[in-house]
């Protein structure tokens, strides 16, 4: 019986031990809130001697040795790579003396590195390939050479495209090259829209109107991919609309999202999230992901996607069943403006080898080592002339060049967008909408006020 | 290994009291180590959420300045952030006690079993463990994706229209208990295992005897098996909590950053939102704080109560 | 065991249900093979099948073709390798130290120990980076971009539970054992390696278990002390590769991902048998 009742205390020993091991624990408490107090009391002395921070600045300017450049890993890295050594190679040739060290760094991980190298400069590369997103971040935490006069003096540079030029440039002053851009179209099933008997949309309205159609005459496809994270696919609704999300006002940049041109824009948007499209169920949390694998699963009968999702498109079930048109602005005739993504080199800070990486990153932005990488990998040139050249020999890239032709937009060039960007403002106030938690107005004005605040900061 | 009762009396004594320093000799490499390589940096940690630090800082050469409490001020001040605490401790007990629920019931149902099932078991459970989070968390839910995932086909299949489509992660409930499933995947193995390591420990007479006596199953778990486990059941609940109330990976892949309109935040994702990604070191250093002091008092407070109990830690 | 004495059908009926539950477990595992062996177009079908008929290899192709991938995976078995050997004999001594010596501070330090559990690694990486950085400086091998800066911190932040978890196996072991030695005139050193070390082997192994998977499957550490030495980045960050900002390669992640689990099963599966019965020492006291 006694088995059932619970262990017996521990004898004599173990007690003991359990009593001796509490004395000094309770007597801790106090000594250790002392030893709180004193921390606390030491740091406030110690405040002046921060943690260590980088020492900035270049390291003077050798014209031989190592040159490091840190590029972005593609999946399919092979064709990049033969691209970059070759260039590389001709620019080796011509300097003897020099060695150029191409690393290649997955995307993932490069918030991480990027930020690491700026606090190490031993660590740090010469050149960098970066998103254009990521510039204003980077020219605030010091990391980025000024070269704005080395730009200048660069015949080549008068082609490249002015979204592009402005995805180099914050508070007028230049901090790379642009290396490739990226825009999204709209993609749509030549298949269905066939069945259905309709055509490409030409405008915002139309488009709404026959996503609308299609998914009522099969309920099992969405009209039109929407995604509530989808920023990028929402953005050329807002600018269709003539509104954006802020604008330069002083020195600094103000929300506009409360404008009523705006609110038209994020309207026409938030529509598509229904039960007669795409439900808010579905489709609330999407970003751009997810909504351009909806349509390569045949799920969706129209998505907005980039050229950069074309090789995905020809690997789904979808290939063969497809096209693309540049997406209709509010008026027929006319193109939404659309993101313009895409990466670019620049030139850090604390480089000791500052011309030689600037003659490096001429090389690998030029227009030969651009077409060289648009025909390897795809990636649409920054130049007006040698893009048009990539789209006689490519024809599927015709609706994305005629889409950046027509004036594509970036996001505010400002430290401030990395927070927006990072407190996901855009997402959370789409999300709130098309979830019925919060009314249109007042998610934009929670929205704005976030991102002015983000902006003063 | 099944020394159960000479081990009571292996109590340390004072009879070996040559060269007092012995103890600290062995204990040097590891002190040295987690001196250097946790504590400074926790000190630093510490100083960072007291002083004004930003990339700019970092790199950028500005200087930093003291700002006493203001980024614990700024912090509690944040709506969103008492929200989020809130959302954590809930959401991290849950999954300690289905992880623990679970964890037990299958170390249970493995001493009832022959040797294929267990094996087949264990290996199942090892594998799980085995899976990095973020792999696990992507398989989780690729699994339960509206278009792509199994489960969803298969309920409707079963004649569920409603789940045709269903998406899983767009109800704050829903996509909590998404992500509860999967961390009960990943962390129920630890539990299962080390129970069902001190199951088998308990010698069998005893519970002979106990069931002999014509006591029932329930009643031997009371008043037998529980108790007899008891060390056990303190060593995985407190890990559980450690380890759940920091979940970071599951909610970031699963909830894409913290689901819709930030819904399913935890207090690691929110840090990392809210400082890292826009490099604010010091608001996120301040969070670090936070987070260790609750999972300090929680803790703490388990094992005092335990050991007004007559428990030792 | 007691299976012995449980009625037959509801013995049936128990293993039964644990196959299920093994089937519940395994099938995201299953899933995940599944996925790596699928072609492209599959993976991506709206009509998901529980098989394949056409299995591909090219998903694992495309993990094996990257560049420095060897190297990778030799990486991350020395770094995860030489972090159970280290944590495995400091653990022991430190564990030793707090179960077989009494002094003061003695339940301080195990305090810390269970504390030390509890810090954030998230938060710490940014004065860890500092740190490393500025060490390296003078201690070459330990900064920034070696290997060294992944051991030491993984085993740092090993160790406390490891410490936490050997006590015991070390407390189980008789005290009359060590006073027989000392009888005999064995010396302390000669105790410890000896006897007592082989006596706790099997709870190192059951330790090593946690410290080699959050070694192995760490993606913090590597990718932010690693910066511009990529010869020396580990594993994980052949995954990372797969996730792109503009399309996830979900063949190639669940290939990387299989590949990275398979050698922590092997591990497992080598002590399994010995985690059992070790975990199972830890905590009978």
């Amino acid at each position: 019986m006694a088995s059932l009742s619970p262990p017996p205390p521990a004898p004599g020993p173990g007690r003991r031990t359990a009593r001796r091991a509490r004395t000094p624990r309770t007597a801790r408490t106090p000594r250790g809130l002392r030893a709180l107090g004193l921390a606390v009391a030491a740091l406030t002395a110690a405040a002046g001697c921060a943690p260590s921070t980088a020492v900035p600045g270049g390291r003077g300017d050798k014209n031989t040795g190592t040159l490091r450049i840190w590029l972005f890993r593609e999946v399919d890295n092979a064709p990049k790579a033969a691209v970059v050594d070759r260039a590389v190679a001709a620019f080796a040739k011509d300097r003897p003396g020099v060695r150029v060290d191409v690393a290649y760094i997955p995307v993932e991980t490069r918030a991480q590195r990027v930020k690491a190298a700026f606090n190490d400069p031993r660590s740090a590369p010469d050149l960098i390939e970066y998103g254009n997103t990521d510039t204003a971040g980077y020219v605030r935490d010091g990391g980025l050479a000024d070269v704005t006069a080395d730009v200048a003096a660069w015949a080549e540079a008068k082609d490249t495209d002015p979204a592009a030029r402005r995805s180099v440039t914050v508070a007028g002053k230049v901090y790379g090259a642009p290396l490739f851009v990226g825009v999204r179209a709209l993609y749509y099933r030549t298949d269905v829209f066939a069945e259905l008997g309709l055509r490409p949309p030409r405008t915002l309205d139309e488009l709404a109107a026959t996503a609308r159609r299609v998914h009522r005459e099969r309920p099992a496809l969405h009209g039109l991919a929407v995604g509530g994270a989808y920023t990028y696919g929402a953005l050329p609704f807002l600018w269709a609309h003539g509104g954006g999300v802020a604008e330069k006002k002083g020195r600094g940049y103000i929300s506009t999202l409360t404008d009523e041109r705006t609110k038209k824009g994020i309207a026409a948007w938030t529509a598509l999230f229904g039960d007669d499209n795409c439900p808010p169920s579905s489709c609330a949390q999407r970003g751009g992901n997810a909504t351009v694998e909806s349509f390569a699963s045949g799920k969706a009968a129209m998505a907005i996607g980039g050229d950069f999702s074309h090789r995905a498109m020809e690997n789904s079930k979808v290939k063969g069943a497809y096209a693309v048109v540049p997406l209709p602005g509010a008026a027929e005739g006319t193109i939404a403006p659309a993101f313009a993504g895409g990466n670019n080199l620049g030139v850090l800070k604390s480089s000791s080898h500052r011309t030689l990486a600037v003659e490096l990153m001429r090389t690998l932005a030029g227009k030969r080592a651009q077409a060289d990488l648009f025909d390897a990998m795809g990636f649409l040139p920054t130049y007006t002339d040698v893009r048009a050249a990539a789209a006689r020999r490519q024809p599927f890239v015709r609706p994305f060049v005629a889409t950046l032709d027509a004036g594509a937009r970036t996001v505010p060039v400002t430290p401030g967008w990395a927070a927006v960007d990072a407190a996901q403002v855009l997402p959370v106030m789409f999300q709130e909408i098309v979830s019925g938690r919060r009314s249109l107005d007042a998610a934009a004005a929670g929205a704005a006020k976030k991102m002015n605040e983000a902006f003063r900061k | 290994m099944t020394a159960t009762d000479t081990s009571r009396a292996s109590r340390p004594s004072r009879a070996r009291r040559p060269g007092a320093w012995t103890p600290w000799l062995y204990l040097a490499p590891a002190l040295v180590l987690i001196g250097g390589l946790l504590v400074y940096p926790l000190y630093q940690l510490g100083l960072i959420s007291f002083l004004e630090y930003t990339q700019a800082q970092v790199s950028g050469g500005e200087p930093t300045s003291f700002q006493g409490l203001g980024n614990y001020t700024e912090l509690f001040r944040d709506a969103q952030f008492r929200q989020v605490l809130l959302a954590t401790v809930v959401f991290a007990a849950a999954c300690v006690l289905a992880t623990l629920a679970v964890g037990c019931a299958l170390a249970v149902l493995l001493t009832r079993v022959r040797a294929l099932p267990r094996l087949a078991l264990m290996l199942a459970a090892l594998g799980a463990w085995a899976t990095p989070a973020v792999t696990g968390s992507t398989v989780w839910l690729f699994l339960f994706d509206p278009d792509l995932g199994p489960v969803d086909s298969a309920l409707s299949a079963l004649g569920l229209s409603g789940f045709e489509g269903h998406s899983w992660t767009y109800d704050r409930y829903s996509a909590f208990g998404l992500v509860l499933l999967e961390v009960v995947w990943c962390s129920f193995p630890f539990v299962m295992v080390t129970v069902y390591a001190g199951l088998r420990a308990i010698p069998a007479e005893v519970l002979e005897a106990a069931a002999l006596d014509g006591a029932s199953q329930w009643r031997i778990w009371r008043g037998v098996t529980a108790p007899m486990l008891r060390p056990i059941l303190v060593v995985v609940t407190v890990q559980s909590v450690i380890w759940d109330f920091k979940i970071f990976t599951q909610i970031y892949v699963m909830t894409n950053g913290g689901g819709v309109a930030g819904q399913n935040l935890t207090l690691n994702v929110y840090a990392y939102q809210k400082a890292f990604a826009s490099s604010q070191y010091s608001l996120g250093s301040a969070i670090g704080v936070v987070m260790l002091l609750i999972l300090l008092a929680v803790t703490l407070g388990y094992l005092r109560l335990l050991r007004r109990q007559g428990e030792e830690i | 065991m007691n299976a012995l004495r449980i009625r037959r059908p509801w013995r049936l009926a128990a293993e039964a249900a644990a196959l299920l539950v093994a089937a519940v477990v395994a099938f995201p595992l299953y899933w995940m093979v599944l996925a790596a062996f699928k072609p492209a177009a599959e993976v991506q079908s709206a009509a998901p099948r529980p098989w394949t008929l056409r299995p591909s290899l090219d998903a694992f192709r495309r993990v094996f073709d990257q560049q420095d991938f060897g190297r990778y995976f030799l990486n991350s078995l020395l770094v995860a390798g030489t972090v159970v050997v280290a944590s495995g004999l400091v653990a022991f001594l430190a564990a030793t130290a707090v179960t077989r010596f009494r002094f003061r501070f003695r339940t301080t330090l195990l305090v810390m120990f269970l504390v030390a559990q509890m810090v954030p690694v998230e938060a710490l990486t940014i004065p860890l980076f500092f740190l490393l950085r500025d060490a390296g400086g003078t201690v070459p091998g330990i900064g920034l971009n070696t290997l060294g800066s992944l051991i030491l911190p993984h085993l740092a932040f090993s160790l406390p539970f490891a410490v936490w978890m050997l006590r015991g196996f070390v407390r189980a072991v008789p005290e009359a054992l060590e006073e027989a030695a000392y009888l005999d005139g064995a010396s302390r050193a000669r105790f410890l390696w000896r006897i007592l070390f082989p006596l706790v082997l099997p709870g190192l192994m059951a330790t090593s278990v946690f410290s080699f998977i959050s070694t192995w499957n760490d993606f913090l550490f590597a990718k932010s002390f690693i910066i511009s030495a990529t010869e020396n980045s580990t594993l994980p960050m052949a995954l990372l590769v797969f996730f792109k900002d503009e399309g996830n390669d979900w063949g190639g992640i669940m290939a990387a991902s299989t590949v990275m689990t398979v050698p922590v099963l092997v591990f497992f599966v080598l002590v399994q048998r010995r985690l059992v019965s070790g975990l199972g020492g830890a905590v009978k006291d």
